[in-house]
């Protein structure tokens, strides 16, 4: 975990690609059954809400229950209108099948195959990506779509996780609610999202007394198979802790005023010595890291409340 | 931990793979010596081979079915008899097995079983054994007194019949009694009916005697193991139940209560001069407050009604894991209650333990507690029918809304007249006659005790209490303090009860059908007519707080139409009347919040916290509460609450109890959570400003 912080502030210390796009594209697939319908619609919507009211520079479009053609039109725009400096997310809420080969989304007509989704994916040029599938035999598109620098989530674990899914329920929850900001950047990484939404689902299973029927995993280096958590062991979760979602707040105006930039660069090396220290918290006197930590917060509370200031 | 290869799962091959020679060689007499020297698995072949050799003989199987019993194969047995007969109908030997089977199990049909044997042989001993020790299970002392002499006449020396005998006098506190069986089985039986009347302390004491005289008697040796484990003397009874367990004797409770045992290990105990506290290690710092308030509140209530100092500490055990808890007080899962005592120790299901909105663990808490007085305060005198109707009076003494509804078991009991006089009531806990009678009695024997509160006295119940202590039956006592006959009383009462609930039993099939298509209504969303419908059947069964309430689905359809204060009203009747699903008492909070009637919408949460406690929002919403309305220790509990669920949100979690520490001037206390958020989160800045705040003040002063 530690590993992981120092990762995270390099995210947040690195500087913005200026007029870098980020491009949402969100996915109902075919219900089946009304309630499914109505369900998966009603998810989607709400993931849609969240984005646009997110704002930044970004580019938003929701599809509901769309036939495998609109799909292949709507990536072709994205493979001209995007740059590398963008980035990409594509978020599938519905049915999924897996037949030990390949992975289908269920829509009405075709069903859209893993393999295709991954070209469409690989056609876009914008080089940060993050998927997240949520349909049920999810955990099967994961060695299809994974790729460097693209983020994967997937509800369950394999593609044998049949049963419909919980986890857009939650994940959708995840984008407009505070409490997934669990750093209080005023931003929903990818990281942190997929947390959220697995904790509420093991919460949901375990307070109905039922067994689990999905295990959300994540693969963020191209080459795993998805993890449940995120390990300096299993490397994952690195490009997921720096990849920003949704904003909840106005954390990057005062990074555009000039006189505002010595604060600014004060407030990055105290984040960074504070980082410093948590990391030899182990090997250091208990009192003496509290006298410390004490010290670095109050100075960094100081310097965030003369950023503050218009 | 090994597990005995069981007899049962090995017939079929050994019967094929026997040799013919060996076949010719056995004789029932080997069987029965092999059994005797408790080298069960070669007496196992012995008798298939018999029973190879003469499959329509029923007797090989109704002896190989005992042997099944002693080595704890209920089911194996069960088979065995029930091919006996197939093979003769009326074997007296098969259908004797059938009904001690059944009586390990209470059922009903025991009895029946056995008055069926004895018709077929009128000298079966064993079948009149049984009829006097399920007399004695119902407390019908004259019956089973009767019954017991009928199997002496039989045989003299009958060892049931003497130790039934043995039990009335040592029941009735006689020092001495001619009856003493002399023998291991006779004080196993004697053991048994101690621990029946829980009366635990003594009942291992006889089981103690029953494997002085005979060490090879496991059931007696498990008996033992498993009353320690529930008195607490957790390090012998896991001797006794392992050496079980290494001779052969492993049946369900054996086993389970040493598995049981071994989990010991995941639970951290808190104790203070009157209690102790056992709970699950990944729960404790979240129940802990909530347990320990309960009990010290029950405590000093009970100690004033019942005008009882208890003389040792009351130990509550709480299992996050239902079937752990069912173990640990039958030794076997399965158990359908909530909660069970024994003499000072409790052991409950943890909240977590029950799907939410199903299980009211404090009033399962004030339950039990009060089964703790009652029991000390008659040396365990008391017939069950008088403590589980105290126990069930004070749930809803302590709050009208704790206690459990009228449901449609009891409406269908009162309609059908199947409550049971107050004489025969033990029999509806002990001997029921269908699932339902025990839910039933239970109902009654708390409304006839808040008959008695409300018609006579609390003092009346508490001299009927001291007279059971003395050793005095319901009758002697109902006549003594009621100043009435049992059944002068059993009419007063059901005229009572009838009055109490005629609205309820004469609506309730209009309701039934109302509810169903209220139901259909509400899937359609069609909320005018659930508004027209359910306005029209809420008040003909109004206790109904279960699933599809109509309480609920008047709310839904007013929340719909835009009618708040009506949905409020809605879900506070709900609430009131005791209805517990978390999600509808959240609701109510949150549009009473919205109302601006902050102080409601708390308590409608702090309700919760009796019911469900796992909900981290809903601590985190009370939390939010009281700290504006200056409950600041109350705030400080739910915020730690919120922490100790592990949060989603650890930052927000310990910044929300800095503030209600800071509001309770408790600003190191304060300082360290703000420091704790803020290590998680250094750009966190509500927190970057309370820790502000806490600076200046600790700077000026």
């Amino acid at each position: 975990m530690k590993t992981l912080a120092m990762l995270l502030l390099a995210a947040l210390s690195a500087p913005a690609a200026t007029g870098a796009v980020t491009y949402y594209l969100t996915i109902a697939g075919l219900g089946g059954e009304p309630d499914y319908a109505q369900r998966f619609k009603m998810w989607a919507e709400d993931i849609d809400g969240s984005l646009k009211k997110a704002g930044g520079d970004s580019s938003v479009t929701t599809l509901n229950a769309p036939q495998l053609e609109q799909i292949r039109t709507r990536f072709a725009d994205l493979a001209k209108q995007a740059k590398p400096a963008d980035s990409l997310v594509v978020i599938l809420i519905g049915h999924g099948t897996y037949d030990g080969h390949d992975y289908k989304f269920n829509i009405p007509g075709a069903d859209l195959t893993a393999t295709e989704l991954a070209a469409l994916l690989d056609r876009v040029p914008a080089q940060r990506q993050l998927v997240v599938n949520m349909t049920s035999s999810s955990g099967g598109s994961i060695e299809q779509l994974r790729r460097p620098n693209r983020i994967v989530i997937a509800a369950t674990k394999t593609g044998s996780e049949k049963n419909a899914t919980n986890f857009a329920r939650y994940f959708a929850e995840a984008l407009r609610e505070p409490a997934a900001d669990t750093d209080k950047n005023e931003s929903i990484s990818a990281l942190e999202a997929f947390r959220y939404a697995q904790t509420k689902t093991t919460e949901f299973f375990d307070t109905q007394k039922r067994l689990a029927t999905e295990h959300s995993v994540i693969e963020d280096t191209g080459k795993g198979t998805g993890e449940r958590t995120v390990t300096t062991e299993n490397g994952q979760g690195k490009l997921a802790a720096s990849f920003t979602v949704v904003r909840l707040g106005a954390n990057a105006a005062a990074a555009r005023d000039p006189n505002k930039r010595p604060l600014l660069d004060k407030k990055e090396q105290l984040e960074q010595a504070i980082e410093k220290l948590k990391f030899e918290k182990a090997a250091m006197p208990a009192q003496e890291y509290k006298r410390q930590l004490t010290q670095l917060l109050l100075e960094l509370a100081r310097t965030q409340e003369a950023l503050d200031k218009p | 931990m090994k597990y005995l290869p069981r007899l049962g799962a090995v017939t079929l091959l050994l019967v094929l793979t026997l040799p013919a020679q060996t076949l010719l060689a056995q004789t029932l007499d080997q069987a029965e010596a092999l059994w005797k020297a408790r080298r069960f698995k070669e007496a196992n072949e012995v008798f298939l081979a018999l029973v190879a050799k003469e499959p329509k003989n029923p007797d090989y199987k109704v002896r190989l079915g005992r042997m099944a019993m002693e080595h704890t194969e209920p089911d194996y047995a069960q088979e065995l008899f029930a091919q006996a007969l197939e093979i003769k109908k009326d074997h007296a030997g098969a259908l004797v097995g059938l009904a001690l089977l059944a009586s390990e199990n209470f059922e009903a049909r025991a009895g029946d079983l056995a008055k069926k044997a004895l018709e077929i042989d009128p000298k079966l001993l064993e079948a009149q054994e049984l009829l006097a020790r399920i007399a004695l299970e119902d407390n019908d002392n004259p019956k089973a007194t009767e019954q017991a002499k009928k199997a002496l006449a039989i045989d003299p020396n009958s060892v049931q019949g003497k130790a039934v005998l043995a039990t009335i006098d040592l029941l009735a506190d006689k020092k001495d009694t001619s009856w003493d069986p002399h023998t291991a089985r006779g004080y196993e039986t004697i053991g048994h009916f101690f621990v029946m009347n829980r009366r635990y302390e003594e009942g291992i004491q006889y089981l103690r005697k029953a494997i002085e005289l005979d060490p090879q008697l496991y059931s007696a040796r498990s008996k033992l193991g498993i009353n320690l484990m529930r008195l607490g003397q957790n390090e012998e009874a896991y001797q006794q139940l392992e050496l079980c367990f290494k001779n052969e004797f492993q049946d369900a409770a054996t086993r389970n209560s040493l598995k049981l045992m071994d989990t010991y290990k995941n639970f951290v105990t808190f104790s203070t001069p009157t209690t102790i506290l056992k709970l699950d290690k990944k729960e404790a710092e979240l129940l802990r407050p909530y347990f320990q308030s309960e009990m010290d509140r029950a405590m000093a209530t009970y100690e004033k009604k019942y005008k009882l100092k208890l003389e040792k500490p009351v130990q509550v055990e709480v299992y996050p894991n239902h079937e752990d808890f069912a173990v640990r007080t039958l030794g076997l899962p399965g158990l359908g209650a909530l909660g069970v005592t024994f003499g000072y120790s409790v052991a409950m299901d943890s909240p977590s333990g029950r799907k939410p909105g199903t299980f009211h663990w404090a009033s399962t808490l004030w339950h039990e507690m009060s089964h703790v007085y009652t029991l000390t305060a008659t040396g365990h005198r008391v017939p069950r029918w008088f403590t589980e109707g105290l126990a069930v009076h004070e749930e809803t003494a302590i709050s009208p809304d704790w206690g459990d509804r009228l449901n449609p078991d009891v409406i269908g009991a009162i309609k059908n007249k199947k409550l049971l006089p107050i004489a025969e009531l033990d029999r509806g806990f002990v001997h029921p006659t269908a699932p339902a009678q025990v839910i039933v009695s239970y109902f009654q024997a708390g409304r006839i005790c808040d008959y008695i509160d409300e018609k006579w006295s609390w003092d009346t119940l508490l001299a009927m209490l001291h007279d059971f202590g003395a050793g005095e039956d319901t009758v002697s006592v109902v006549r003594k303090e009621l100043k009435i006959e049992p059944a002068e009383f059993d009419q007063r009462f059901f005229a009572f009860i009838e009055a109490d609930t005629k609205n309820a039993v004469d609506h309730f099939d209009e309701w039934k059908k109302g509810l169903k298509s209220l139901v259909e209504k509400s899937t359609a969303k069609d909320w005018d007519a659930v508004i027209k419908e359910g306005t029209a059947i809420r008040d003909m069964y109004p206790d109904y707080v279960e699933e599809h309430s109509v309480y609920e689905a008047l709310a839904a359809a007013y929340l719909a139409k835009g009618d708040k204060p009506a949905a409020i009203a809605e879900l506070s009747r709900y609430e009131k009347i005791g209805g517990r699903d978390p999600e509808s008492l959240k609701l109510l909070s949150k549009t009473l919040e919205e109302a601006g009637r902050t102080a409601e919408a708390a308590d409608a949460l702090n309700r919760l916290n009796f019911i469900y406690p796992m909900d981290a929002a809903a601590h985190r919403s009370l939390g939010g509460l009281w700290l504006i309305q200056g409950n600041v220790k109350g705030a400080i509990r739910e915020f730690a609450a919120v922490l100790a669920r592990n949060p989603q949100d650890p930052a927000q979690a310990h910044f929300d109890l800095a503030r209600a520490y800071r509001a309770d001037k408790q600003d190191e206390q304060a300082k360290e959570e703000l420091l704790a958020a803020l290590e998680t989160a250094p750009g966190f800045r509500p927190a970057q400003k309370l820790l502000l705040e806490l600076s200046t003040t600790a700077d000026r002063k």
